[in-house]
C-alpha cells in the first residue's frame, strides 16, 4: 500500500509540477568504499561484455568505491527501484527525471563539488528534464535520436526522408507496398512520434511540443496512428526482438534507436538510418542522486568520472548515443571520432523532440492530455481500435 | 521381570510427543497456522487490497488517484478498446484450452493406460523436459520458428504448401504478415508452453479410471466411442478442469508471450503490466486484474453445475 | 445339450508366463459352473477369454457353437460381474443399470422401465436415483448384477463377485444367485477362489492349477474323488497321502486322499496307524485335530461332544477303507 500511495503522491506532483527544496550536498567528505546505481543494462560497463569497453575498474582503482550496478529495463522499474531507496543513483532518461523529482526521490545536485561540470554540452547544461526552477537535479549522462532505420537493399538510392514511409501506405523503392513491413515502437509515447509528423504536415492544427496535445491534436494524432495499425505487423518493444525482426520477419523500415542500427551494421546487415526532414524524438538521460543516498561523497566522485572524456567518449561507441561533452567526439580520449558523433546524431540536437512525461498542466497551451490517457488510448490503437 | 511396563523419558522429544498425543489439536494448530497466516493475510491480503484499489477511480484532469469508492473504474472496463482486451484474452484462453486438452488428451491417455515401467519414465521426460527450459528461451526460439523466414515458411515452401501456409495467414482476424506476428502464432506458442499442465493432470486422472469401468462399458455393448463420452470423459473430467484451470488461468495472466509472438494488440496481463506501471492508473489496472478472478469463477461454476466434478 | 461355451486347446501367454495353457473346456447351457482356483492359476483368465477382454494366443473359443476369434467384448452376448463392480460412479444407479440398453440406442422411458424391472429382481426397488458410492457393498453387487443381466446376454460371467462381502450376507448372496440362475436358466460361470462356494453352488465345477484344469466334474465327484492331490488339498483340505503311506495301509503304491471326516481317533494301537497329536484347532461345530505320523500331518475332525485328544498325545487312527481314495499321480 506504501508503494501505491507513492505513485499516487508522485502523480499528483507530477500533475502539479511541484518543487520540493531539499538540501544539496555542501562538500564532500571522505568515499564510503561504494556506490550502487540504478541504471540501463549496458550504460555501465566494466569490461565483462567486451573487455575493451570498461569504465568502473579504473574509477573503483582511484577512489577506492566499489561500483555495484542494478539494472533495470523500463523507466517504470526505475523510478520503482529508486522508491524502495538504498541506492545512490540512477541513469533516468526524461519521462521518469521528472517524477523523480516530484517524488522528491531525488536530490539537487550541487554543480559547484562537480569540477568537470564546465565540460558539459551548453544545451544539456540547462535541460528542463533535469533542472527545475534553476535547481539541477543531476549530471547529464548520454543522449540520443529515434532514428528512421531502414533497409538499404530495399531503399537503394533513395533512402527515406520522411517518416511518412512508416505512417502511411506507399510503394517503396523495390516496388512491394510497405504494408506488413514496417515497425513502430510499443510504448505509447510513440503518440509523441505522430504528434511531430503532424507537426509538419498538419500545421494547421497547432502542435508546438509533441509532448503537451490538446484534445484535438491528440485526436489527429490518435487517427494517423490507427491507419499505422494497418502497416505494422507487430510493434517493437525490445531493441534485439527488432533487430531480429529486421533479420528474420521481412521488415524493412522502423523508428529505431542508433544502438541497433550500429549492431546491425557490425554484423554487415545492410541497415542505415536517417533522422527525417520532420525531426524525431529522442532520450537524454541524466544522472539523479538518491535523497537518502547511502554513499553520497563517492557518489559525486562517480558523477564527476562520467563526465570524463574517455568514458563520454567509449559510452558513445558502446551505445550508438552521443556523449554529453563535445570534446568526447574529438579529442581522441576515447574510441569516438567526430564522424561517429555525427552519425550518431550529434548535429541534430535541434531536429529532437527529447522524451518527457506529457502532463495535463502543460506550458504551451494549459491543458494537455495526460499520460495515462496516452497509455489506454495507444493500447486501444494497437488492438485496432 | 526387571523390565519396566513403561519406558523412561528421554527428554524434550519425548515430552513433545506425549503433549501432542494427548492434545493432537496442538499439533494441528502448529501445523497449520503458518501457511494459515500466509494464506489469510499475505495471499488473501493482497487480494483485498487489489479488490480495494479497484474500487477507486483516476482523476481524470490530475492523473491522481482518487481514494474515494466508485464502480467508475469498473465502467471503463466497458470501453470498446478494454472490452477488446477482454474478449481478446477470454478467447485466446478459451482457444488455449480448447487445444491443449484435445492435443493432451490421447497423450495423456496413452500414459495413464499402456506406458509402463520405462516407458512411463520417458513419457514424464518428455512432458516435463519443456518445463525445464526457460520460459523466455523457448519463446524466443518459437519466434524464430514462426518467423516470415523462419523455418515453418522455408518446410511449407520446400514441400509446395507455402500456399496453404498463406491461406492460413489470410484469415481474417487471426492471420497476419507471417506466424510470428499472428494471433495463430501467439496461439500455437501458448499451446506449446501450457500443454504440460492440461496433460499431467488429465493423465492423473486417467490413472484413477479403473480398467474395469472401460471393460464394464464395452462388456456391456458400448462402442469404443460410446465408451469414450459415457464413461472415460467423465470420469476424466476433473482431471481436464483441473488442466483447463491452469491453461485457462496462465493463459489468461501471461503477458510475455504475447510481447514476443503476435501483433502487439494487448491481452488482459500486458495491460495490466503497463497500466500500473507506465500509466500510474493502479484502480484501471486492478480493475482488469479482477476480471480474470471473475472469468475464472463463472468458469468453475459452469463446470460445477455441468458435473464436471460428480465423479470426484 | 448344447454347449454353451468351448475351448478347445486354448492358449494365453504373457512372455514365458502360461497364464492359461492348452486348456479344453465345455459348459453346458443352463448350467452354473464354477471355476475354482488359487489366485494366478488361470481361472480369471479364462473367463476374461470368454468375455473377449483377453485374447487367445492359441486355440479357439466357441460361444454357443459360433467362433468368437474376431468378436470383440460388446458384440458378444456375455456380460460379466466384476470382481470390483466396475459400476460407473458419475451415474446414479438407474443409469447404470440403463447403460447395456442407453449405448444398443433404447429410449429412455423404455430403458428406465427395464433397469426398474432388473432393480426389482434383485431387490433394489427404489434406488435407482441413488449413486454407487451411496450403497452398501452388497447393494452395489445386486446393481452390478441387475446391470449385467438387463442386456438379457446367453451367458452371465461371475469374476468372484462375492469376494469383497462378509460372511453372512456371503452366504445369502449365495442362495440368491443360485435361485436367480435357476429362474432365468442363463448360464452362470462363476469364478471363486473359496471351495466351499464353488461346492455349494456350481452344477459344474473346474479346478485349476497353474494355468491348466487339474479336473472337471460335479461337485461330490470333484470332492469325493479328487483327481490328483492338489485338487485334495484345494478343494476338501483333505489329507493328501504319500504312495509309501497309502501301501502300507492297504492300498495300491499311489497318491491318495482321505478327508479329514472320515477319520477316528481311538486308543493308540486301536487303530490303522498310529501318531502323536501336533496341534488342535477348536471350530466350534467340532475340533480339527493335527496328528503326526512319521512325517505326514493328517487331519482329523473329532465332532463337538466327543472327547478331543490333547497336544503331545499318541492315538491311533482309523477309517472305512472305502474312504480312501487313490488319486491318478500328479
Amino acid at each position: 500500500m506504501k508503494s501505491i500511495r507513492l505513485m499516487g503522491n508522485t502523480a499528483v506532483a507530477v500533475a502539479m509540477a511541484v518543487t520540493p527544496a531539499l538540501a544539496q550536498v555542501a562538500s564532500l567528505g571522505s568515499p564510503e568504499g561504494q556506490v550502487s546505481i540504478v541504471a540501463w543494462p549496458g550504460y555501465i560497463e566494466r569490461g565483462e561484455t567486451m573487455a575493451e569497453f570498461d569504465w568502473v575498474t579504473k574509477f573503483e582503482e582511484a577512489t577506492g568505491c566499489q561500483v555495484v550496478i542494478k539494472t533495470a529495463n523500463t523507466s517504470d522499474e526505475m523510478v520503482a527501484l529508486m522508491n524502495e531507496g538504498g541506492f545512490d543513483l540512477v541513469t533516468a532518461s526524461g519521462d521518469a527525471s521528472l517524477r523523480l523529482v516530484a517524488g522528491k526521490r531525488v536530490q539537487p545536485v550541487n554543480i559547484d563539488l562537480i569540477p568537470s561540470w564546465t565540460n558539459v554540452d551548453e544545451r544539456l547544461k540547462n535541460a528542463p528534464w533535469h533542472t527545475v526552477d534553476g535547481v539541477h537535479y543531476g549530471v547529464p549522462y548520454q543522449w540520443g535520436p529515434n532514428v528512421l532505420m531502414y533497409n538499404t537493399e530495399v531503399f537503394g538510392d533513395t533512402p527515406p526522408t520522411s517518416w511518412s514511409v512508416v505512417f502511411e501506405e506507399q510503394t517503396l523503392p523495390d516496388g512491394s507496398s510497405n504494408v506488413g513491413r514496417v515497425q513502430a515502437y510499443d510504448g505509447p509515447i510513440h503518440i509523441a512520434d505522430a504528434a511531430q509528423y503532424l507537426m509538419a504536415h498538419r500545421p494547421e492544427l497547432g502542435i508546438t511540443s509533441p509532448y503537451e496535445l490538446n484534445a484535438d491534436q491528440y485526436a489527429a494524432a490518435l487517427d494517423l496512428l490507427r491507419a499505422q495499425r494497418k502497416l505494422v505487423g507487430r510493434y517493437w518493444h525490445d531493441a534485439f526482438i527488432q533487430m531480429d525482426d529486421f533479420k528474420n520477419e521481412g521488415v524493412v523500415a522502423s523508428g529505431s534507436w542508433p544502438f541497433q542500427v550500429g549492431l546491425l551494421k557490425a554484423e554487415g546487415f545492410p541497415v542505415s538510418s536517417v533522422i527525417p526532414e520532420e525531426g524525431s524524438t529522442g532520450w537524454a538521460d541524466t544522472t539523479m542522486m538518491h535523497v537518502d543516498a547511502p554513499h553520497p561523497t563517492c557518489s559525486y566522485l562517480w558523477m564527476e568520472h562520467t563526465l570524463s572524456s574517455n568514458l563520454q567518449a567509449d559510452l558513445s561507441v558502446w551505445f550508438g548515443a552521443n556523449p554529453v561533452v563535445l570534446s568526447a567526439c574529438t579529442d581522441g580520449s576515447g574510441m569516438q571520432t567526430a564522424e561517429g558523433c555525427t552519425a550518431n546524431g550529434l548535429d541534430d540536437f535541434e531536429k529532437i523532440k527529447f522524451w518527457t512525461t506529457p502532463v495535463s498542466q502543460c506550458e504551451s497551451q494549459g491543458e494537455c492530455v495526460p499520460y495515462y490517457r496516452w497509455v489506454s488510448d495507444y493500447i486501444g490503437v494497437i488492438g485496432g481500435r | 521381570m526387571s523390565r519396566s511396563a513403561i519406558l523412561p523419558n528421554r527428554g524434550l522429544a519425548d515430552r513433545l510427543s506425549a503433549l501432542f498425543w494427548r492434545h493432537p489439536r496442538v499439533l494441528l494448530l502448529l501445523l497449520i497456522t503458518p501457511p494459515l497466516l500466509w494464506l489469510g493475510v499475505v495471499y488473501l491480503g493482497s487480494l483485498g487490497a487489489l479488490l480495494l484499489q479497484s474500487f477507486y477511480s483516476i482523476d481524470e484532469f490530475s492523473g491522481v488517484v482518487v481514494e474515494e469508492f466508485t464502480l467508475k473504474t469498473y465502467g471503463e472496463l466497458f470501453r470498446a478498446a478494454n472490452m477488446d482486451i477482454i474478449l481478446r484474452t477470454l478467447t485466446m484462453s478459451a482457444s488455449v484450452t480448447l487445444a491443449s486438452a484435445v492435443i493432451g488428451f490421447p497423450v495423456a491417455y496413452f500414459a495413464a493406460r499402456f506406458a509402463r515401467g520405462r516407458w512411463k519414465a520417458v513419457f514424464y521426460l518428455g512432458i516435463m523436459l519443456p518445463l525445464w527450459s526457460s520460459y523466455l528461451v523457448k519463446v524466443y526460439a518459437w519466434k524464430l520458428i514462426l518467423a516470415k523466414e523462419g523455418i515453418i515458411t522455408w518446410a511449407a515452401d520446400s514441400v509446395g504448401l507455402g500456399f496453404l501456409l498463406d491461406a492460413v495467414l489470410a484469415l481474417p482476424g487471426v492471420g497476419g504478415n507471417s506466424l510470428s506476428t499472428s494471433f495463430i502464432g501467439t496461439w500455437i506458442v501458448f499451446v506449446y508452453v501450457w500443454l504440460p499442465y492440461m496433460i499431467l493432470p488429465m493423465q492423473a486422472s486417467l490413472e484413477r479410471v479403473p480398467v474395469s469401468m472401460l471393460e464394464a462399458s464395452s462388456d456391456l455393448g458400448a462402442t469404443l466411442g460410446q465408451t469414450f463420452r459415457t464413461v472415460i470423459l467423465p470420469l476424466a473430467m476433473p482431471g481436464v478442469i483441473a488442466g483447463s484451470i491452469f491453461t485457462f488461468s496462465l493463459t489468461m495472466g501471461d503477458y510475455i508471450i504475447p510481447q514476443i509472438v503476435g501483433t502487439s494488440a494487448r491481452f488482459i496481463g500486458q495491460a495490466v503490466y503497463q497500466l500500473q506501471g507506465t500509466a500510474g492508473n493502479i484502480p484501471l489496472a486492478a480493475a482488469f486484474a479482477v476480471v480474470p478472478i471473475l472469468i475464472m469463477l463463472v468458469y468453475l461454476s459452469l463446470a460445477k453445475r455441468g458435473g464436471a466434478f460428480d465423479a470426484l | 445339450m448344447t454347449n454353451a461355451v468351448t475351448f478347445q486347446n486354448v492358449s494365453r501367454h504373457y512372455g514365458k508366463v502360461k497364464a492359461v495353457d492348452a486348456v479344453d473346456l465345455s459348459i453346458a447351457e443352463g448350467s452354473f459352473f464354477a471355476m475354482l482356483g488359487p489366485s494366478g492359476s488361470g481361472k480369471t483368465t479364462c473367463l476374461r477369454l470368454i468375455s473377449g477382454f483377453e485374447k487367445p494366443t492359441a486355440g479357439e473359443i466357441r460361444i454357443f457353437g459360433r467362433d468368437v476369434s474376431d468378436t470383440p467384448p460388446n458384440r458378444r452376448n456375455v456380460n460379466t460381474v466384476f470382481q470390483d463392480y466396475a459400476l460407473f460412479p458419475h451415474m446414479n444407479v438407474r443409469d447404470n443399470v440403463a447403460y447395456g440398453p442407453m449405448v444398443a440406442g433404447v429410449g429412455k422411458a423404455e430403458r428406465y422401465i427395464k433397469a426398474e424391472e432388473m432393480l426389482a429382481l434383485v431387490k433394489l426397488d427404489g434406488y435407482g436415483d441413488r449413486k454407487p458410492g451411496q450403497l452398501s457393498g452388497g447393494q452395489r453387487q445386486r446393481v452390478a448384477l441387475a446391470r449385467a443381466l438387463v442386456n438379457e446376454p446367453r451367458v452371465l460371467l461371475l469374476d468372484e463377485p462375492l469376494g469383497a462381502l462378509d460372511l453372512k450376507l456371503r452366504e445369502a448372496m449365495q442362495d440368491e444367485l443360485k435361485a436367480l440362475q435357476k429362474r432365468l436358466g442363463i448360464t452362470f460361470v462363476f469364478v471363486t477362489h473359496d471351495q466351499h462356494e464353488a461346492l455349494s453352488m456350481a452344477d459344474q465345477l473346474a479346478v485349476f492349477n497353474e494355468g491348466k484344469i487339474a479336473q472337471i466334474g460335479s461337485p461330490s465327484e470333484v470332492y469325493d474323488r479328487p483327481a490328483t492331490p492338489f485338487v485334495a488339498d484345494f478343494v476338501g483340505s483333505s489329507n493328501v497321502l504319500p504312495p509309501s503311506l497309502t501301501a502300507q495301509l492297504g492300498g495300491a503304491a499311489a497318491w491318495a486322499s482321505l478327508r479329514p471326516e472320515a477319520i477316528r481317533l481311538v486308543a493308540k494301537g486301536k487303530g490303522k496307524m498310529n501318531g502323536t497329536v501336533a496341534a488342535l484347532r477348536y471350530l466350534g461345530a467340532g475340533s480339527r485335530v493335527s496328528v503326526m505320523v512319521g512325517e505326514t500331518e493328517i487331519a482329523a475332525l473329532v465332532p463337538a461332544g466327543d472327547a478331543a485328544p490333547k497336544a503331545g498325545a499318541e492315538v491311533g487312527i482309523t477309517f472305512e477303507t472305502s474312504a480312501l481314495h487313490v488319486m491318478a499321480e500328479s
